[in-house]
């Protein structure tokens, strides 16, 4: 971790499921850097490892699942850096949300039905030893930074916001206690156009102010490009492509990414032409040889059945 | 005044009134169908063991008793209706001049104390339990507990009274069965001192044991079940995330949640508290209302059985309200006026 | 386009649907006046909740209406008395649900729950009939080779190939109509296209028309493009045209907000898009539907006593080919961003 301006740094990290038909390779030696300030958006299809990455990170992976290899460290503000994967139960717990915090898909079901908004602001606040009466004056600047109504949703049950509000509460929540990472994973799948604009404008706006670091996962290409700086894209467990938003949208290097592109429909243009990617992601259990896109790629050589193609850097041409 | 009637409050207690009157009417007409009426048992009772013939039994009774067998049942049930109006029971048909209500507030509070007692018991405990087992799900304790509560669950109650007075009490002689008999030791002086509560404590153990013990595993798996549930929400998982510890994570968050679904359960064992349970009782010599309603029946004291009826019928229903408001209280979502949310 | 002068196929003229809640009444449909002929593409598109499913359930004939009238090949649905004809109907219009695994028996393999319209709707004559029609079926969806496909269950199908298999089910009664909600929202992006792409075709050979339901304005965009979209908000058509008038040039302020708020991918031209700032973020419930143009509370363009005061109709205002339902528009008022 040479760069100074690098917040957290996953090498060659490797996720495994053991279910009963065998164990999957979930993720396969991932890394990337994530810098101060910037927004890394994760794109690829469901099912390409996306979630399991962030919830080894944060050490919330089922017991099912298991960090195979990797290492991932995180500088803190002083300039410390900590081995994340090696903290015990007790330093993991106090890492999360004080650094690192997660804005996850389902905001209908992130919230616990029996307690009202401030009682999970004092339970968060107190866990990590922030003063009540501090929590609230945060909470409430935060709502009112995502345009909520702060009193009243702050006394308010979760039943009682729309799933818009809601999604709005966990992003102020997520920065409570200043993290410099935030993880969100999908937070705008499964909400309507307008509040996912909202939620996009809002977020931005946020990042702008308090300047975090982003990990956007998202399988909608179009909220990528509209907010990340770099996009990695995944498939099948590895991440294929990466480089700056703009690269990888206008110059795609690997197939796969040039096949997703050509299947997104946009609104601007006219009459379109789109294309589908042949086939079907391969089982994961017993992943394909070399390239593991070579039976759908319009592209293929033999080498490509045989070896595993390194991650080049995507420099201009 | 449209208002009223509509109001939650107002058909709740208009329902609760129709439930109860419903019940009392249908177990009116229902005893008096059994075979036999306490005349005809007290007769057959007096030409057994006196001796007597037929018709001086016939006379005897007569004087005893003030039914009249050969009244028309409906004329009966207004009659009954019109004392119970002014909330009187009537008198027990056996022991005569004993008010029933006296009789049902002599016995009630043995009732409520065995079994409130052990469905106290049974439920905290078989929460705490079945919440441990979700937890460390797949852990000794849980395998064990599964194994136990799945076998204790199978036996009904009686079985399990009859069990602890064969083994424990007779064969292995661990429990002084005989003397643990009855509501309390004759002698000790009824008061709030330590040697009357220790003693009633000591005559109750039996039946709350058994109680508890035929009642703890259903809880315990219930509770485990909705734990395991309740731990697959998304809010469990991202309340992990922001840092919670264990504990609050274990209280508000799992076992609150976990806990809702036992509610409905739970009221239908508290309306049920009341009516205790005969069998045990019975086999205890427990001096409780469930016991009473075993004598009342044999002897047909129609009215004895009647006030029983009714007063469980009546819990039954209060207790189910009861659970409405708990339930309300425990979930914000079912709260009057909720439900905001537009999507 | 020369659909439009063909009989339509359904009819609903003012149709209301209303369901109870307690004691309240939700107002789901009000005044929908929609036709679908036959062989078009006709896209429902608006934010969850705005009546979409209840109105392709309606049109498909699996939902009663409360009010209106719904006329099914140019007679009112009631007339369709006797038993054979009801039968015909429900196989002349056909539905694909979001959800292929809650809609394909997991018990069944995909040849019998292909076989089991065919015969009890008397498809096929024999056994050598059924057959040939099975692997006909499954091509028509490009389900190949179709053999390692009849028997499988579901579980052992990708998301994609279930969805074709619902496709294929809904053909075997031959439908002159397919309404498909949500058809593919539950696909990955990278599939999703080809699956539209099959229904295009199989709109063109087969002679169905296909009601597509969704919110993906970019998906009913490219969907529908050859047909129509009709835009929905909280119960009502805001708007409805050909599908280049209604994205190319939006004339219901919701459509416009809607349309502005659909990020692209495209990084330069979704960060240079022209936002719309909505008065309010809220969306009413349909408990309280807001007086006159239920989307006044929200709209930018909001004209006091003009908007909140009469339900606005459907009309084809100045400088649009589509009809809209804003009354400002009708009156050819320029839209002004509302200070008050
Ligand atoms: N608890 C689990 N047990 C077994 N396999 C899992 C589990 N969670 C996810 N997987 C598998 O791991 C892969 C990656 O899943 P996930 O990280 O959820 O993908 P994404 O978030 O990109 O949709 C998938 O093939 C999925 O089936
Ligand atoms: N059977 C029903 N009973 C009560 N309300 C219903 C029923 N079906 C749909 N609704 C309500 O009607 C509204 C519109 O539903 P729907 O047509 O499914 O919308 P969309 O498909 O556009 O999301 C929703 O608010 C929904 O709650
Ligand atoms: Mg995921
Ligand atoms: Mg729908």
């Amino acid at each position: 971790m040479a760069d100074g301006s690098v917040v957290l740094s996953v090498e060659d990290i490797s996720i495994t499921y053991t279910t009963q038909r065998g164990i999957v390779q979930a993720v396969s030696n991932v890394s990337f850097d994530l810098h101060a300030g910037e927004t890394l958006a994760l794109i690829g299809e469901s099912g390409c490892g996306k979630s399991t990455i962030v919830l080894g990170l944060i050490g919330l992976l089922p017991k099912t699942g298991k960090i195979t290899t990797g290492k991932v460290t995180y500088r803190r503000r002083d300039g410390r850096l900590i081995d994340v994967l090696g903290l015990n139960k007790e330093q993991m717990r106090q890492f999360l949300w004080n650094e690192c915090s997660m804005v996850f898909q389902g905001a209908l079901n992130s919230l616990n039905p029996v307690l009202k908004i401030s009682s999970m602001i004092y339970d968060t606040a107190r866990a990590h030893g922030m003063r009540a009466d501090e929590a609230k004056k945060r909470a409430l600047s935060l709502f009112e930074k995502v345009r909520l109504d702060p009193l009243r949703v702050f006394n308010s049950y979760p039943h009682e916001l729309s799933g818009g509000m809601r999604q709005r509460v966990l992003l102020a929540t997520a920065l409570l206690l200043r993290p410099q990472v935030v993880i969100m994973d999908e937070p705008t799948t499964a909400v309507d156009i307008l509040t996912q604009r909202s939620i996009i404008k809002v977020l931005k706006q946020l990042r702008e102010e308090l300047n975090f670091s982003v990990i956007f996962i998202s399988h909608d290409l179009a909220v990528a490009a509209e907010i990340a700086d770099t996009v990695a894209t995944m498939y099948a467990g590895e991440i294929i492509e990466k480089g700056p938003v703009s690269e990888v949208f206008y110059r795609p290097r690997h197939a796969y990414t040039l096949g997703l592109l050509e299947a997104a429909p946009r609104l601007s243009t006219g009459a379109e032409e789109l294309m589908s990617i042949p086939g079907s992601p391969p089982d994961l259990i017993d992943p394909p040889k070399g390239c593991k896109f070579h039976m759908r790629c319009r592209f293929v050589t033999d080498e490509c059945k045989t070896t595993k193609p390194p991650l080049q850097a995507s420099s201009p041409t | 005044m449209r208002k009223l009637i509509r109001s939650y409050t107002f058909r709740t207690v208009v329902q609760g009134l129709i439930t109860i009157w419903a019940v009392m009417t249908f177990t009116f007409f229902l005893i008096r169908l059994m075979p036999g009426n306490p005349a005809q048992i007290k007769i057959d009772e007096y030409v057994d063991r006196y001796g007597m013939s037929e018709d001086q039994a016939r006379q005897q009774v007569a004087t005893l008793f003030n039914y009249d067998p050969d009244q028309p049942v409906f004329e009966q049930y207004v009659d009954y209706l019109s004392d119970l109006v002014r909330f009187d029971l009537g008198r027990s048909l056996t022991s005569t001049e004993t008010p029933v209500a006296e009789q049902i507030l002599r016995f009630l509070p043995w009732t409520l104390f065995s079994v409130g007692l052990a469905l106290l018991v049974a439920f905290s405990l078989g929460v705490l339990v079945g919440l441990a087992m979700a937890y460390w799900r797949g852990g000794l304790l849980d395998n064990v507990m599964t194994v136990f509560a799945s076998v204790i669950y199978a036996i009904p109650d009686y079985i399990i009274a009859l069990l602890l007075i064969m083994v424990a009490g007779v064969q292995l002689k661990l429990i002084p069965v005989g003397e643990l008999y009855g509501g309390s030791t004759q002698g000790i002086e009824p008061g709030f001192t330590v040697e009357y509560i220790l003693d009633l404590l000591k005559h109750a153990f039996l039946p709350v044991f058994t109680y508890v013990l035929a009642t703890i595993g259903g809880w315990m798996l219930t509770m485990k079940s909705s734990t395991i549930s309740t731990l697959g929400e998304d809010y469990i998982t991202v309340a992990r995330a922001r840092g919670l510890p264990e504990r609050r994570l274990l209280t508000a968050y799992v076992g609150r949640n976990a806990m809702l679904p036992l509610m409905t359960r739970l009221a239908i064992s508290i309306g049920f508290v009341v009516g205790g349970s005969a069998i045990i009782e019975t086999l205890f010599l427990y001096p409780g209302l469930g016991r009473n309603l075993v004598l009342a029946i044999g002897l047909r004291d129609y009215t004895t059985m009647q006030g029983i009826f009714l007063v469980i019928a009546i819990s039954v229903v209060v207790s189910n309200i009861l659970a409405d408001l708990l339930y309300g209280w425990l979930d914000p979502r079912v709260r009057l006026g909720g439900d905001k949310g537009t999507e | 386009m020369s659909t439009a002068q063909r009989a339509p196929l359904v009819e609903l003229k003012h149709v209301d649907r209303f369901f109870r809640k307690g004691n309240a009444t939700l107002k789901v449909l009000q005044d929908i006046n929609l036709n679908v002929y036959p062989n078009e593409i006709l896209c429902l598109v608006g934010e969850s909740g705005c009546g979409k499913t209840t109105t392709g359930k309606i049109i498909a004939g699996l939902l009663n209406h409360s009010g209106g009238e719904v006329n099914v090949q140019g007679r009112p649905l009631a007339s369709y008395s006797d038993r054979r004809e009801k039968a015909h109907l429900r196989r002349t219009f056909q539905i694909v649900h979001q959800d292929p695994f809650a809609s394909l028996n997991p018990s069944h393999t995909i040849a019998k729950i292909l076989s089991f319209p065919l015969l009890r709707h008397k498809m096929v004559k024999n056994r050598t009939e059924l057959a040939a029609r099975l692997l006909e079926l499954l091509e028509l969806v490009d389900l190949t080779p179709p053999q390692d496909i009849l028997n499988k269950y579901p579980h052992q199908l990708s998301g994609g190939q279930r969805q074709r298999v619902s496709i294929a089910r809904a053909l075997t009664v031959q439908p002159k109509l397919i309404v498909a909600d949500e058809a593919v929202s539950m696909v990955d992006v990278s599939i999703r296209i080809g699956i539209l792409k099959m229904l295009l075709r199989l709109k063109e050979e087969l002679d169905i028309a296909i009601v597509f339901i969704t919110h993906d304005l970019a998906l009913a965009k490219y969907f529908a493009w050859q047909g129509r979209i009709a835009v929905m908000y909280l119960g009502r058509i805001v708007e409805i045209g050909r599908t280049p008038d209604v994205i190319g040039n939006p004339a219901h302020p919701y459509t416009r907000a809607l349309l502005a708020a659909v990020p692209e991918a495209d990084p330069d031209v979704t960060r240079a898009k022209e936002e719309m700032p909505l008065r309010s973020e809220d969306i009413p419930g349909l408990l309280n539907i807001p007086h006159g143009c239920a989307f006044h509370p929200r709209c930018p363009f909001f004209v006091p006593g003009l908007c909140d005061a009469e339900v606005p109709k459907l009309a084809v205002a100045r400088g649009f080919n589509q009809e809209a339902a804003c009354a400002p528009l009708e009156l050819g008022l320029p839209l002004t961003t509302y200070a008050g």
